[in-house]
């Protein structure tokens, strides 16, 4: 098993507060999911919209996201799975990618909290 | 106490074995200043390069970041922190800046 990144982008500022029920239920189901193919939880997050975001370059330091894009980071998870080919199915599975938005996956080098 | 994210930009592909031995201690003594300021760790990930990503749309799968753009995400963690004034004093501590990157904080909403 190895870990893998899942970070969730939606069109800015990314406001969970504008989901519909119709989404968030899409994002309960896709809990269910990554057990079912095989994968685990390791933490997962939900972040506040972009609008509350700081970003510090040098000794710069901005209100608003890092990078200026159409889309911006909702939130991440990372996850345990057997190899990057279910990583990328529980990817898949995220509504996200439905919702005007999409994900990246990526291995992770080293993190903590470690799977039990 | 609160729930903050710290995101951390490097220049792509945010190869940390790009990294100086310099570079990789800096980042390890910042786990002091997030204590030092008052807040405490709850999670954290570095990343493989972004050479390794693979990005979802509805209309497809792509290799590489979901964002284009010079700095790629290449980690991050979850502080708790009595304030977001804190959090950002703690992201501004961050190795990251130094070293041709930065940072992002977001309050979590949970």
């Amino acid at each position: 098993m190895a870990l893998y990144a899942i970070m969730l982008f939606s069109p800015a500022p990314a406001d969970p507060a504008d989901a519909s029920p119709e989404e968030l239920a899409a994002h309960e189901r896709a809990g269910a999911e990554v057990e079912r193919l095989g994968a685990s939880y390791v933490s997962a997050y939900a972040l506040q919209p972009s609008t509350t975001a700081t970003g510090v370059r040098g000794d710069v330091v901005t209100d608003g996201p890092f990078i200026d894009a159409k889309e911006v980071v909702a939130g991440f998870f990372v996850i345990d799975a057997p190899d990057f080919d279910t990583a990328l199915a529980v990817a898949k599975a995220n509504p996200a990618t439905q919702y005007g938005g999409g994900v990246e996956v990526r291995p992770v080098l080293d993190g903590f909290p470690k799977p039990e | 106490m609160a729930q903050y994210a710290i995101l951390l930009y490097g220049k792509a592909p945010a190869d940390a074995s790009g990294l100086t031995p310099e570079e990789i201690e800096a980042h390890g003594r910042h786990g002091e200043d997030v204590e030092r300021l008052g807040g405490s760790f709850v999670s954290a990930f570095a990343l493989q390069p972004s050479t390794t990503a693979v990005s979802i749309r509805a209309d497809g799968v792509t290799d590489g970041p979901f964002i284009d753009a010079k700095e790629v995400v290449a980690g991050g963690y979850v502080i708790e922190a009595p304030d977001l004034d804190t959090a950002i004093a703690i992201a501004k501590l961050n190795p990251a800046i130094q070293q041709g990157g930065g940072v992002e904080v977001r309050p979590c909403l949970g």
